[in-house]
């Protein structure tokens, strides 16, 4: 498995564009509901969802499902949005999410990054009042809501860039317009997500099984609860043990019950020896 | 740096709100209803958002008081514990903070004066009984007193009722407001202690053990009583040339006749809050110990939490009196 992974969901092709080239995603070679992009380690996944709450909510769990996510995946919106409050062409990391029928939520720890936060009001229906709204979309809230059921909410990063407000009509957007404000954003975004990448491969080197568990399981036949006292207590030995000491101490026991108690006694018997740490 | 701050809408009005946003003027202010909505949500990670946590502040509206649980307390026959604070600038390995709660974002309550009231209302309540109040068992009470200013809030209630002990446990070595008012004599100042090395792997964030040693003797120099707290006591590769280092050092620098109490308290979760901890530091060496689960609680074998209570009992029986050793469980 790989232990990196990423997520993306996006509405539009045109805000798509510049993030494919980047992480050098093609399109998959399968028939899907919704386009699918992927690099060719798999660590980055992206979907275009269309337009709108119901394509950003079903993209999202399509995608998650598709592309065999861990609960260690980082996910990642991105997309234009219209704004009363803020400059044209700047990008803003999202802090705070809401919608029409009372959602609201907040995103947790953020990147510690220079890029300016904002509120993100997603709407049903296309809104140019933009007084005294930060950001307004069409699919956040709903990405936000799904994601969070996949992963904690610490994974989850939605990125908006003003494409539009009351200086600047959203009649003269156009694909060439929405392609460059992703371009000239891209720096900014790529750092954003060098984070996002660490944050899974870390959780992944974190939480993974230990190896040595998937060969003491070939040998030995474990019970569900055998697994997971199996699976903690290599977790616990790796802290001290090498995986050769780890087999030589089992390598006699005749049963999975003997594997056990052979590893449990050699907890049992360890002092830790706090100046080697 | 707290780079956000949430803000109950209840009390974004409150005087103590606006001296603490005062505080944080890069930060960013959000409004909210309820803190909950933030900081109970299931589905986040305690250790991921302790490299950066947010702050949030709110208003508390019931529990300002609580009883302790059993096999907490230092002498008094009934012992309550109220925490104006949720979680913790440090981050000791062995926090149950980080098992009981969802999320690693501060929690601020500014509503003091419940507080207060509550506390009179328990006082007069048992007023012929000796109570012990434990300041901050939900965080560390002293180490953002530079933020709150609660002790220096609470501490004139405790003038007015001298035959009522009130406890501040602490890792930090903050000196104010102590340093700068009279030694209250039902004051304690108790410091949790482990040896140096030890500390210097599992209390992350938290100012060197001689730095403490250095502060307790400057407030029993003062005048303030102190209260030693050797818990959790932990175990490992000579642990008693470690405890013995510990316990002599701490003797040698503070005045004996300073000292209130002594306690010792064994290492303990509950077996839920365990599991929590352990999966999210799963690599953590205090871990690969021999620990046991025996009626729901995970502690070391109870010859080893024997042995090492005995130990530093004895040890401190050299200094101090029978009296003032206290054992937790
Ligand atoms: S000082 Fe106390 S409250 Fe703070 S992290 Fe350490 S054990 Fe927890």
């Amino acid at each position: 498995m790989n232990k990196m992974s990423v997520r993306w969901v996006i509405a539009l092709k045109e805000e798509a564009k510049v993030i494919l080239d980047y992480y050098e995603m093609a399109l998959i070679n399968k028939k899907t509901l919704y386009p699918i992009f992927k690099n060719i380690e798999e660590t980055h996944w992206l979907i275009l969802s269309g337009i709108g709450r119901h394509n950003s909510a079903a993209a999202t769990s399509y995608l998650y499902t598709i592309s065999n996510a861990s609960k260690w995946t980082s996910w990642i919106n991105i997309g234009i949005a219209g704004s009363g409050k803020g400059d044209y062409g700047n990008i803003y990391l999202v802090d705070k999410i809401f919608n029409q029928n009372s959602f609201i939520t907040y995103p947790a720890t953020m990147p510690k990054s220079n890029l300016p936060k904002m509120s993100l009001l997603t709407t049903d229906i296309p809104i140019t009042n933009y007084s005294s709204k930060e950001l307004i979309d069409m699919e956040g809230s709903a990405f936000f809501d799904i994601a969070s059921k996949l992963t904690s909410k610490e994974f989850i990063c939605i990125m908006k860039i003003i494409s539009d407000g009351p200086e600047n009509n959203i009649k003269q957007l156009t694909k060439l317009r929405i392609i460059e404000l992703l371009k000239l954003n891209l720096t900014k975004i790529a750092q954003v997500v060098s984070y996002y990448e660490n944050l899974s491969e870390n959780e992944n080197q974190i939480k993974e099984r230990p190896e040595i568990f998937f060969k003491i399981s070939s040998n030995w036949h474990f019970s569900v609860t055998q697994s997971s006292q199996l699976e903690n207590l290599l977790r616990r030995l790796k802290v001290f043990c090498d995986n050769k000491e780890i087999m030589d101490l089992i390598k006699q026991c005749k049963s999975s019950s003997s594997v056990i108690n052979s590893l449990n006694n050699k907890i049992k018997t360890n002092k830790v020896n706090w100046s080697d740490i | 740096m707290i780079e956000t701050i949430y803000i109950e809408k209840k009390i974004k009005n409150h005087p103590r709100t606006k001296s603490i946003q005062k505080k944080f003027k890069k930060s960013r202010f959000i409004e909210i209803d309820k803190y909950a909505e933030i900081f109970n949500k299931r589905n986040q990670n305690f250790r991921i958002q302790k490299a950066n946590p947010n702050l949030i502040l709110a208003h508390k509206n019931d529990g300002f008081v609580l009883r302790t649980p059993e096999g907490f307390g230092i002498g008094s026959s009934k012992n309550f514990y109220f925490s104006h604070m949720y979680n913790c600038i440090y981050d000791c390995r062995y926090c149950f903070l980080q098992g009981m709660f969802s999320s690693a974002n501060y929690v601020i309550f500014v509503n003091f004066e419940d507080f207060d009231a509550s506390i009179k209302n328990v006082i007069d309540q048992n007023i012929n009984s000796k109570i012990t109040f434990f300041s901050g068992y939900d965080c560390d009470s002293l180490a953002l007193e530079n933020v709150t200013g609660f002790a220096k809030h609470i501490l004139p209630i405790f003038q007015q009722y001298p035959e009522v002990e009130i406890e501040f446990r602490t890792k930090s070595i903050q000196r104010e407001p102590f340093m700068s008012i009279e030694p209250m004599e039902n004051v304690i100042m108790a410091y949790s202690l482990i040896p140096d090395l030890m500390s210097s792997s599992l209390d992350n964030k938290v100012p060197s053990i001689s730095k403490r040693i250095q502060v307790i003797s400057d407030l029993a120099l003062r005048g303030w009583k102190i209260g030693l707290r050797f818990d959790p006591l932990i175990h490992g590769k000579d642990w008693k040339f470690l405890y013995e280092d510990l316990l002599e050092k701490v003797y040698n620098s503070i005045p004996l006749e300073a000292i209130h109490s002594v306690s010792l308290g064994p290492l303990r979760f509950p077996k839920k809050m365990f599991k929590d901890i352990f999966n999210l530091y799963p690599h953590e060496p205090l871990f690969t110990s021999p620990l046991y689960s025996n009626d729901g609680i995970i502690s070391y074998d109870t010859n080893i939490e024997e042995e090492m209570s005995v130990f530093c009992k004895n040890l401190t029986l050299k200094y101090l009196d029978n009296s003032q050793i206290f054992r937790c469980y």
